[in-house]
């Protein structure tokens, strides 16, 4: 028995862990180690055990692919569940289950040790959660896919509103699952396009509708009288409604920041590391399908790079540490869209991997810092943290630098690549990408700013309150996760250095590799011929080393920037310039540029007005006109009249009538009489 | 034999109980209702059926042939029998009524023997409308249903009962009589051709083209005058837009178990008939008017969500939100697709179950609280933890959550309607699906207000924990709900093999 027939193990450990949780929270609260932390923990390492005993079957050249349950029976293929293992889902596999069982151990510290109440609710959430997760990422068809992306965003809802007794994070967990619905209600005309078009959602395999849909162009036919090309067009504009939605880019981000109102932990794992990347990886799963049509690469690279860039300028002013994370999540996926627009398609797993490693530990470092602080998240409270909380400190600084792009750390390789491919095919005959290019240089500097501003309001300067002047000690629970991630953080590029490789003048592309190895229509050389014969898009093979220099000398000056602004003791977001002379931009962005403003509005239009005008007219006109009608055909007749007195015995007069009448009329057609 | 002795021991429990005194009719009615469950689920396990009742080649299991009686050259007839289309809608009515029954222990104090007894009637009369093949004797048990549905709203319903009730009943007898005689036009149309009121000869005549005209009226305008007349007449029932306006009022006043009889199978008999009537017998009209139905359904959909998005009575809102789900329904009918038409009696069976499981919870909400009014109720899962988890799982359910029987049912049907060829069909399903966003809208809302937030409640709310046969229903329908969203296949299967012979009649496309 090999790893490959524990595959289904994965995502029914966290599922076995879901059961029990509930079921003994709901019957023996008492029996429950750790309120359901522990079933949590044995659970997600037994999954992130498989996971790891799968990668070197998948280097090998091994790869799973097989339908496992029979869902609904269809005439053309059928509706089914089945995995998918090949290098980008074992990556994947691997990076889930390591984050969601880092978070299961943080919560000890940040929920069991704070005495939070309802614990088997949280605990059972993180496990359907990681159920759902770590299902989405096998799925071999776009259904199943389908099917777990909206149980995230169940679970989703579910951890948000965790504090339900208070008035924020329902509303924020109502928003969030409202906006992403709204992005899956275009995904699942998608996928019923999917269905319907092509006859299969399959991912991989002769049979799957990528590569049916390559066929189809090649060929020529017509596909339900419309040419293959532009089904392809809408069909992936359609998809990545729900990419869009869930990976929260522009414009339907505006619910990720209200998600932080959840516990900081799950803001870790759902809303940055994990389920937040659920849209970019489907991207990625379905990058044959995406690069045969080159309209809508070049609309997922511009989402991308000005979400990067507009995300970016948002996180810059906020006052809580956790909205500047969330923020600079969603610009950080901006860049993994980019990359995959613009045809780096090794760039944005290679990005979306190290970003998951370090969003992660910069949200467990956030919530470490919020329980030192007494459960104040503003960063205008804090200061001066760095002596009182070393461990954490470091680490924050290692994932500080790895957002940020600085040498050697994990992000400054993967952004590197981004950037570069992006440049790259710019150059050579795409210009369009060059746009998204330009976004997400300038972003680079503004990340820069943003994320030194957070480290020099957090940690440096002198304590600004009480709560910081006496933190809260940290227990190993919480220094453990951050230590792991905080050293992945820094060795995570090392799977990729493709700068240093061209200085060393050897081939450091291991990811690229490893991508590589997957079954032949899911190879990374296989995406990149497509998009080069269907998307026109070349290479100039700019030099990586120039690149980089460029990209870390606007990443260091951004960094610059903030230390001038910010360095002092005790600063002011007032006295600086940056806000006095530019006070209607820092007004801006502290709105987020009017956009959660504006969606309210339409959905308070249409709750308020639409529904309110089609509840009135159905009242005052359409049942107004059925009363109206019955009252005057009633009143007709006197003997009649005293149905409106509700006697029974009238009902049963009417009934007779009725009959008689019927049945007179019956004996008159048929000529009984 | 199995379906008369499922009539006959729920029509005789429902004399039984309304002539006993009240004292433990409560208890009586449930395990009475207990047996006709027993008989249906053997049905289901000895289900040997397969193709469509109507039409060639089907094998009808259960059949039952009896002549009976002549009315003029016409002879009528004893035929009851089920197909794949049936089994799971008297599956769903026997499973119902006991769970409605339980969860009437609870609210309904007055006059007990007789309401208990009613129930029990209007379910001997459900079966009949779902297996009777022979038009009069199904026209029949069609009138049946409403005369003791009346009694339950008008007599047990809320303060306004009488008008609801009222209104119920003529705009469903008016609707009756449109139907009725759109049908006999038919039944002369056909003159000769047939010598009986048999459904099965009436479609082999129809199919067979023996239509003649009758009076000025020719074959195929006479095709289109009954075609509308049975659409309105079942449109009432469903109910389409704009035929809906006796719903709201009957649900509101209806007392629980009525709504969930009404919402979970009542609704499900206009479906039924215009499945079997206008789309099977007259599927070459249903097909040429398709887009025009299919703009229908997409109104009903889509203003059914957005009224429901206006209320702020509980009730109210789950039973606007059936206008839109059964908006789905006639969508998958008029797709004549396999997954067009077996989608919608998927979404048949589990709207049956995701509105009766909201309506219960309505009602132990109000039960506790006394009053149904979103503006007066906050907090409640704090002091209510059982009951809110049941409705907002039951909430997630109706919203369409994947592995919950509305994602599958729905979904089924989108893939039905998005694959049929008539024109616009596309189009026409992306705008219907929109409802999905609608439907997520207004319950989560609403699931904010009532349960989340401080715990706030006017008047005297009773907070002990709810009954165990108040629960119960609620848990056998959720894990039911869970069981056809994760094995879709336990009726799919079934209903698919019905719905082929539909979709070839047509040649339309199968492969979907």
């Amino acid at each position: 028995m090999g790893p490959f027939d524990l595959i289904a193990a994965i995502p029914l450990l966290p599922l076995t862990a879901f059961l029990v949780i509930l079921f003994a929270g709901h019957f023996t609260p008492s029996a429950l180690p750790k309120c359901g932390a522990i079933p949590g923990i044995l659970a997600l390492s037994g999954s992130f055990i498989i996971s790891l005993s799968l990668l070197p079957l998948v280097y090998s050249g091994n790869f799973f692919n097989n339908s496992i349950y029979l869902w609904a029976t269809w005439s053309i293929s059928d509706l089914h569940f089945g995995f998918l293992i090949d290098p980008l889902s074992a990556l994947m596999l691997v990076v889930v289950s390591l984050i969601a069982l880092l978070v299961f151990i943080h919560s000890l510290g940040y929920m069991n040790d704070q005495n939070e109440q309802g614990l088997f609710r949280y605990y059972a959430g993180l496990s359907l959660f990681s159920f759902s997760m770590l299902s989405f990422v096998i799925s071999d068809n776009l259904l199943m896919s389908f099917i777990f992306f909206e149980l995230v965003g169940f679970c989703s809802w579910v951890l948000i509103g965790f504090w339900f007794r208070e008035d924020a994070p329902p509303k924020a967990a109502t928003k969030a699952f409202l906006v992403t619905r709204f992005g899956d209600y275009f995904f699942l005309i998608g996928v019923v396009a999917v269905l319907v078009i092509f006859g299969t959602a399959n991912f991989a395999g002769p049979n799957s509708f990528p590569v049916l849909a390559k066929s189809a162009i090649l060929s020529g036919q017509t596909l339900n009288g419309l040419d293959p090309q532009t089904w392809v067009t809408i069909i992936g504009l359609l998809i990545l409604g729900g990419v869009i939605g869930k990976s929260a880019q522009f414009p339907l981000h505006t619910w990720l920041p209200d998600a932080m109102e959840g516990p900081t932990p799950v803001s870790a794992l759902i809303h940055a590391a994990t389920m937040v990347a659920a849209g970019v990886y489907l991207v990625a799963r379905i990058y044959g399908f995406y690069a045969l049509s080159p309209t809508t690469l070049a609309i997922i690279a511009l989402v991308g790079g000005f979400t990067a860039l507009l995300a970016a300028t948002m996180a810059t002013v906020k006052h809580e540490l956790k909205q500047v994370l969330a923020y600079s999540t969603i610009s950080q996926y901006g860049y993994i869209m980019l990359a995959l627009g613009a045809g780096g398609y090794v760039a944005g797993i290679f990005h979306l991997t190290t970003h998951a490693i370090f969003k992660a530990l910069l949200f467990l470092g956030a919530g470490a810092v919020i329980i030192a602080m007494h459960h104040d998240g503003d960063m205008w409270n804090m200061g001066g943290l760095r002596e009182k909380l070393p461990v954490t400190y470091w680490c924050f600084i290692f994932g500080s630098l790895a957002l940020a792009g600085i040498f050697p750390f994990a992000g400054f390789w993967s952004k590197d690549e981004v950037l570069l491919e992006t440049l790259n095919y710019g150059l050579g005959g795409s210009p369009i990408l060059l746009i998204g290019y330009a976004f997400g240089l300038i972003a680079v500097f503004v990340t820069g700013f943003y994320t030194f501003r957070m480290i020099h309001l957090t940690f440096h300067g002198s304590p600004r309150s009480q709560a910081a002047r006496e933190p809260h000690s940290l227990r190993w629970n919480i220094k453990l996760p951050l230590v792991v991630l905080g050293s992945l953080s820094l060795l995570a590029g090392a799977i990729n250095m493709v700068p240093l490789g061209e200085i060393l003048g050897i081939d450091l592309s291991y990811l690229h590799h490893w991508l590589d190895t997957a079954p032949s229509n899911l190879t990374a050389h296989h995406y990149h011929e497509l998009t080069e014969s269907f998307s026109g898009y070349h290479s100039a093979y700019f030099s990586s080393i120039i690149s980089a220099i460029l990209s870390l000398a606007v990443a260091v000056s951004g960094m610059a920037f903030a230390w001038k602004l910010y360095q002092s003791p005790n600063p002011t977001e007032s006295g600086t310039v940056y806000s006095t002379r530019f006070n209607t931009i820092y007004r801006i962005l502290m709105h987020n540029y009017y956009q959660d403003d504006y969606q309210l509005m339409i959905a308070s239009l249409t709750r308020n007005k639409l529904a309110t005008f089609a509840n009135i007219f159905d009242q005052k006109y359409l049942d107004g006109l059925v009363n109206e009608l019955s009252s005057k055909s009633l009143s007709l007749s006197n003997s009649i009249r005293r149905i409106q007195t509700g006697a029974v015995t009238n009902y049963a007069l009417l009934l007779s009538i009725g009959l008689v009448l019927i049945l007179f009329i019956f004996a008159l057609l048929g000529g009984w009489l | 034999m199995l379906i008369e002795l499922v009539i006959l021991s729920a029509f005789f429990s429902g004399l039984f109980i309304l002539f006993s005194s009240d004292e433990n009719s409560h208890k009586f009615s449930f395990y009475l209702s207990l047996i006709p469950l027993l008989g249906t689920l053997i049905m289901w396990i000895n289900f040997d059926g397969s193709g469509n009742a109507l039409l060639n080649g089907g094998k009808i299991a259960f059949e039952t042939y009896v002549p009976w009686l002549s009315l003029g050259s016409y002879s009528l007839s004893w035929h009851v029998g089920v197909d794949g289309i049936s089994m799971p809608l008297i599956l769903l009515t026997s499973i119902l009524t006991p769970l409605a029954i339980l969860s009437a222990w609870t609210p309904i104090n007055e006059r007990k023997s007789q309401f208990y007894g009613l129930v029990l009637i209007i379910e001997a009369a459900l079966f009949g409308v779902f297996v009777a093949f022979d038009f009069f004797v199904w026209f029949v048990f069609w009138e049946a249903v409403l005369i003791p549905m009346y009694f339950l709203i008008a007599i047990w319903g809320g303060t306004r009962r009488k008008y609801a009730a009222i209104k119920f009943f003529i705009y469903t007898n008016v609707a009756s009589l449109v139907m009725f005689i759109g049908f006999m036009a038919l039944i002369f149309g056909l003159g000769d051709s047939i010598s009986s009121f048999n459904l099965i000869d009436i479609s082999t005549a129809l199919h067979s083209g023996q239509l003649d005209g009758l009076g000025f009226l020719d074959a195929s305008t006479l095709k289109y005058v009954a075609f509308i007349a049975l659409f309105i007449g079942f449109g009432v029932k469903v109910p389409i837009v704009p035929l809906h306006t006796w719903l709201p009022d009957a649900h509101v006043e209806a007392p629980t178990p009525a709504s969930v009889i009404l919402a979970g199978v009542l609704l499900k008999m206009g479906t039924y008939a215009l499945l079997r009537f206008n789309f099977t017998l007259l599927a070459d009209v249903a097909q040429k008017w398709a887009s025009i139905i299919a703009i229908i359904a997409a109104v009903s959909v889509i203003y059914g969500a957005f009224l429901a998005l206006a209320q702020t009575d509980l009730k109210r809102i789950v039973a606007y939100s059936s206008i839109s789900s059964m908006g789905y329904v006639l969508l998958g009918l008029v797709a004549y697709t396999v997954y067009g038409l077996g989608g919608a009696t998927f979404q048949m069976i589990s709207h049956g179950l995701l509105s009766g499981l909201l309506f219960m919870s309505v009602g132990l909400i109000y039960n506790a609280t006394h009053t149904r009014s979103i503006e007066d109720l906050s907090g409640l899962a704090d002091k209510m933890p059982l009951t809110s988890v049941i409705f907002i799982a039951g909430a997630f359910g109706y919203m369409g959550l994947p592995l919950m029987s509305g994602f599958a049912a729905e979904l089924f049907i989108f893939i039905g309607a998005f694959g049929a060829n008539f024109p616009f069909a596309k189009l026409i399903t992306a705008i219907s699906m929109f409802g999905i966003v609608i439907v997520a809208g207004y319950l989560l809302l609403t699931i904010q207000r009532v349960f989340f937030g401080t715990f706030e409640v006017k008047g005297n709310p009773d907070l002990a924990l709810p009954q165990i046969h108040d629960l119960m229903p609620l848990v056998v329908i959720l894990l039911m709900i869970i069981a056809l969203g994760i094995a879709p296949n336990i009726f799919f299967e079934m209903i698919q093999d019905a719905v082929e012979p539909m979709v070839s009649l047509l040649g339309g496309i199968s492969d979907v």
